[in-house]
């Protein structure tokens, strides 16, 4: 794996090695589209094929070692059912980046759930791509003007019940400047490279990166000087 | 109960993970199971006499000490309005189920169905838990078409399924939460909840002022932390026992219960959590706090909660809820909506 969970922050005493910045993440997504399952794969290396649905939001950490920058992310995996919408603001403010997810498969929800055979034929299905673009609208309009925005067409494993083709999503993502990937949380497929694609495309030069976001959080009295010493 | 204090599933059904505290538990029911043994007693007498439970302070104190599990469907039934209610339309639930149904209602509980308690035996695949859980849902989202499903509501009416061991006692019980003793926080809007995250930020500023500074500080919104709290009524975040402990008085007392619960978390952790020096950390305190040994210890927990957080009025709750509804709708007004 990429990722390192210890990070740079847990050397001994002395200046760390490398460059150490701490980027907030939102994820963003209609209900179970595998937002909190791209999450637990990234962070644990795990899948659970039921994953339970998300009540607000729920906070994990991780960190990325680049070449000469430790990324670490503080993520926050918000819920998708639209009447929780009103409370997304909250966790997207002042977020360096984003990930949007759908479902390649449009439907959300448990494909495998053997009840639901009988409705997705005759449901119009749930539109997980086009409210995926709802969010990318409204992160372009509402959140910090620097946000990085990786759009995740997740299931990728779901490839025969595929309703999503790449290359609209890949041409709706070269539109909007977002990065595009197709991932799997079942299979880990593109899981990593989406977060290191973000980032390695989230700016760590002095200013920019946590400073540059309005309502990037300050550092607290005593917090450890791990993001200020950051990018310099 | 004792038999499960070595089995790796409790005794409502749940996989204990394998970080599991068996010797804090152990310790815990050593203590509890006692209490649970002269409670039983105690609620023994007072039901035994073929009388039904009435509102009384006699059974106010009996609620707040803990009501049997085998008595709880009843009880609840008797103290909150949920008997009253059945009985005006004791038909209600079975002529819900005759259908038809909204495949959109459908499709949306259904989706939720295998990601409800996926670690508990009961609600796997094979169990009928998810079929009852179906039923409910179904039931309640075209009662109140208001509501329709909101995401918690799986949470809330699966532990109803395990403490009532039935499908149209869950029903009226989660009916009479919703529509009687909660604020609006399932609706499209969640305004109650909106409301009710902002009163509890009130209220923790006046009964533990350093920690609400400290809070806002380090630039955690108490919505970020609270949402699940207030939307979950403390299911699937604090031990179960202590969630039915707190159902039990939210029955009887109603909503103001939360507000309790909430500023005792805070207050009994308050130098855990002044000592965080970063946001991260603090996160990870209050996803620490809800599983320490303080909040599994129900019994002594549920007496702080009316003693920790000091007077806590009804009147003042009320005041404070029109307060921020009102700056709510201004606000509204003000904003046009996205």
């Amino acid at each position: 794996m990429a990722t390192n969970r210890s990070g740079a922050s847990q050397r001994p005493n002395g200046a760390p090695q490398t460059k150490v910045c701490q980027f907030k993440l939102v994820l963003l997504g209609e209900s179970a589209v595998g937002k909190s399952s791209l999450v637990l794969r990234f962070v644990k290396g795990q899948f659970h094929e039921y994953q339970e649905s998300t009540i607000g939001a729920a906070f994990l950490t991780q960190t990325v070692c680049l070449d000469d920058t430790t990324v670490k992310f503080e993520i926050w995996d918000t819920a998708g059912q639209e009447r929780y919408h009103s409370l997304a603001p909250m966790y997207y403010r002042g977020a360096q980046a984003a990930i949007v997810v759908y479902d390649i498969t449009n439907q959300g929800g448990a494909g495998v759930c053997g009840m639901r055979a009988i409705f997705t034929i005759e449901l119009p299905t749930r539109d997980t791509f086009g409210r995926a673009k709802n969010w990318v609208k409204e992160l372009q309009r509402q959140a910090s003007p620097s946000i990085v925005i990786a759009l995740a067409g997740n299931k990728s494993d779901l490839a025969a019940k595929r309703m999503v083709e790449f290359d609209e999503a890949q041409a709706y993502a070269d539109e909007n400047g977002l990065l595009f990937m197709e991932t799997s949380a079942k299979t880990a497929m593109n899981v990593n490279d989406i977060f290191l694609a973000i980032a390695n495309k989230l700016p760590k030069s002095e200013g920019a990166g946590g400073g540059s976001a309005a309502g990037a959080r300050r550092l607290a009295d005593g917090e450890q000087p791990r993001s200020s010493t950051c990018c310099k | 109960m004792a038999q499960s204090t070595f089995s790796t599933v409790d005794e409502y059904g749940f996989e204990r993970h394998e970080d599991f505290d068996y010797e804090s538990y152990e310790h815990f029911m050593s203590v509890y199971l006692k209490v649970l043994a002269s409670r039983a007693q105690k609620w023994a007498t007072l039901l035994g006499e073929g009388k039904s439970v009435k509102r009384t302070n006699t059974v106010k104190r009996y609620v707040r000490k803990g009501i049997p599990s085998e008595h709880r469907p009843s009880v609840w039934m008797a103290i909150s309005e949920a008997e009253q209610m059945k009985d005006q339309c004791p038909d209600l639930y079975q002529k819900i189920l005759d259908g038809p149904f909204e495949k959109e209602l459908v499709d949306l509980v259904k989706t939720d169905l295998p990601r409800t308690f996926p670690d508990n035996i009961y609600f796997t695949k094979e169990a009928n838990h998810q079929t009852h859980l179906f039923n409910v849902l179904i039931a309640y989202a075209h009662n109140n078409r208001v509501v329709g499903y909101c995401q918690g509501l799986n949470y809330i009416a699966g532990l109803l399924l395990l403490a009532t061991k039935s499908e149209e006692t869950s029903f009226w019980l989660l009916k009479v939460l919703v529509e009687k003793i909660l604020p609006d926080y399932y609706t499209k809007t969640m305004d109650g909840l909106i409301v009710d995250i902002e009163v509890l930020s009130e209220l923790v500023k006046s009964k533990a002022p350093d920690v609400h500074q400290h809070v806002i500080n380090l630039g955690l919104p108490w919505a970020v932390i609270t949402t699940k709290w207030f939307v979950c009524l403390f299911a699937e975040v604090l031990p179960i026992e202590t969630v039915l402990r707190i159902w039990d008085c939210l029955f009887y007392e109603g909503s103001k219960i939360l507000f309790r619960v909430c500023i005792t978390l805070i207050k009994n952790n308050r130098a855990l959590i002044l000592s965080c020096n970063d946001f991260t950390s603090l996160a990870e305190c209050f996803k620490a706090i809800v599983k320490n040994a303080s909040a599994l210890h129900c019994h002594e927990f549920m007496q702080s909660i009316f003693k920790v957080p000091g007077t806590l009025s009804n009147s003042t709750i009320i005041k404070l809820r029109a307060r921020f509804a009102k700056q709510r709708r201004e606000q509204q007004q003000k904003e046009p909506p996205r």
